[in-house]
């Protein structure tokens, strides 16, 4: 599994999704950083580089980083029908679910590779800020960009390293709805297509309050969330990935190639 | 001994559509058996289903005894080319294609991926990305891939499509190769003239269903003697302890040796017995005739059918 596991993560490197998306993950904080009306649009200024993360994080989580994570997780799987490579590795002595169990691998630790790689960039799209204690907050904690008094460096680094962390745990839900409507409709456009009516469809069911709480799209605000709440979120998050990683198993066990 | 592959009424079904309709044959180790048919004749869902891609609606399949979907690591015996053009990934090299084969595969070495290369001519060519292979180096690469494994089965589907004269005949030549070793192989072919050469048996495919099963290896075995009375040939040679069997066709008497040094002793005692021989050799099968004639009987047949019906 390790084996097949080291096999699909190099594919990644192949995707066409990505390189855009790493574009996109490299100018999205620097537009952030500097941009030149952000007081009179949001009527607040960066004072720290601690805030860019999060203005990153804020932003990017209501669209792009859905988008990103679908379209990238189709192609992981599309990029094998549209190659026509899928039949030929099916013939090696490796099961079914072994082989998309381990896409499904790949395709949950992608979100956590992508936020890494946005944290990271954002940090250092925020130097000309600093990295020192400052009055206000990171936009991810209590109190909101405003905060409440003065952060400490280390304060601002958990609350930054915890809602990146529950942001990209909260995207693996999609990434994996993403490699099931793949596997259904055997083709990377079809898949991500799907995902993002899924999720435009899910948001627009915030008017039964009822459902509102367990929606998959709900939970991409958990890194927001208060800490109290996290159990329930995390969770859900973790039910929504089950179900999603077991349907694409039971299909793609049935499917002929 | 067990067989290599074996199917018992195959069939499948999309929908309504009947692709493959009850289709029953046998390959024995060391045999080569070529599925012809014209396209759509299901041929290449047959090599789906028998490899495993697809699932049957009904029948049986087996490799070495065991059903490929119940027991895929059988497929550690399999070499198998199901695209064609055979399918690689095109960032990487042919080598680094075949180095990934190997890992999902186990136990293929070094060693034995510069030798598939270099048995299909690729060696120079293994550096080079497979995005700018043409298609005759991708069936090749194919063909180099499903014999990393020295596999006990090589199921092909038109594993020569596409390719020049020298490459048919290299892969041609692997494949006689490797059946001579003891593997069975099953391929999807157009190339009549190429496959009677060196297969066991053909099997004609057309509508999904078997129409009929050539034994190739026993009619090479065949003499064929023009003479003056045909028949009264047979009657002589049919009492003869070196003929094992024997017929007519037209002004011919067609017949197998129990020993091939025996040829001469069939001339002896037909002129013996005042029959002219007028020409013998042996009986060269032409398979692209009768795969015409039996293709237009089949439709023939089906015609007939549709009209009773009507």
């Amino acid at each position: 599994m390790l084996k097949l596991s080291s096999i699909e993560f190099s594919k990644l490197f192949h995707l066409i999704s990505l390189r855009f998306s790493l574009i996109a993950l490299i100018l999205f904080p620097l537009l952030w950083a500097y941009a030149p009306g952000i007081f009179t649009v949001y009527g607040f200024f960066i004072v720290s580089g601690y805030q860019v993360p999060a203005l990153s994080l804020l932003s990017s989580m209501e669209f792009l980083l859905p988008l990103i994570v679908a379209v990238a997780s189709a192609e992981l799987l599309g990029l094998e029908l549209s190659h026509g490579t899928l039949p030929t590795i099916l013939l090696r002595p490796v099961t079914r679910s072994q082989w998309l169990l381990a896409k499904i691998l790949v395709a949950m630790l992608y979100p956590f590779a992508l936020l890494a790689f946005l944290f990271l960039i954002s940090l250092a799209a925020g130097v000309f800020y600093g990295y020192g204690a400052f009055a206000g907050g990171t936009g991810v904690g209590m109190g909101g960009l405003l905060g409440q008094g003065t952060l400490s460096a280390g304060a601002a680094l958990v609350e930054l390293g915890r809602a990146y962390i529950m942001a990209a745990l909260s995207l693996v839900p999609i990434s994996l709805l993403a490699i099931l409507f793949t596997v259904i409709f055997m083709n990377a456009a079809g898949g991500a297509l799907a995902t993002l009516a899924v999720l435009i469809s899910m948001k627009l069911l915030i008017v039964f309050p009822s459902l509102e709480p367990y929606l998959l799209t709900s939970q991409l605000n958990a890194y927001v969330s208060p800490i109290g709440n996290l159990n329930i979120t995390v969770a859900l998050i973790a039910l929504y990935a089950a179900i999603f990683a077991a349907c694409s198993v039971i299909l793609f066990e049935r499917k002929d190639f | 001994m067990t067989l290599a592959i074996e199917t018992t009424d195959l069939s499948k079904r999309y929908g309504k559509k009947v692709v493959v309709n009850s289709v029953s044959f046998k390959v024995k180790p060391g045999e080569v058996y070529a599925l012809v048919g014209p396209n759509g004749a299901g041929k290449t869902t047959v090599i789906r289903l028998v490899t495993g891609l697809a699932f049957p609606s009904s029948g049986k399949v087996s490799l070495l005894g065991l059903d490929p979907h119940e027991k895929p690591m059988v497929r550690r015996k399999l070499g198998a080319v199901v695209e064609a053009p055979a399918a690689f990934y095109p960032y990487l090299t042919g080598q680094e294609n075949l180095q990934l084969h190997a890992k999902l595969a186990g136990d293929v070495s070094q060693e034995r991926i510069q030798d598939v290369l270099e048995m299909m001519g690729l060696s120079e060519a293994k550096a080079t990305k497979t995005g700018v292979y043409s298609l005759g180096m991708r069936q090749r690469l194919g063909v180099a891939a499903a014999m990393l494994t020295k596999p006990e089965v090589l199921i092909l589907d038109e594993p020569a499509s596409g390719m020049d004269p020298l490459s048919l005949h290299l892969v041609h030549t692997v494949l006689q190769e490797a059946a001579q070793e003891g593997a069975a192989v099953l391929l999807s072919t157009h190339h009549l003239d190429e496959v009677v050469a060196y297969c066991s048996s053909v099997g004609i495919m057309e509508e999904g269903r078997l129409i009929d099963e050539v034994d190739i290896a026993a009619r090479r075995e065949r003499y064929r003697a023009k003479v003056s009375d045909a028949l009264k040939a047979q009657q002589i040679l049919r009492g003869q302890d070196f003929i094992k069997q024997v017929g007519t066709r037209g002004d011919n008497v067609i017949f197998t040796l129990s020993h091939p040094y025996a040829l001469s002793n069939v001339v002896g005692v037909l002129t013996t017995q005042g029959i002219n021989v007028l020409g013998l050799g042996p009986d060269v099968f032409n398979l692209r005739a009768y795969y015409q004639d039996r293709l237009s009987t089949s439709k023939q047949d089906s015609s007939r059918q549709e009209s009773a019906v009507a």
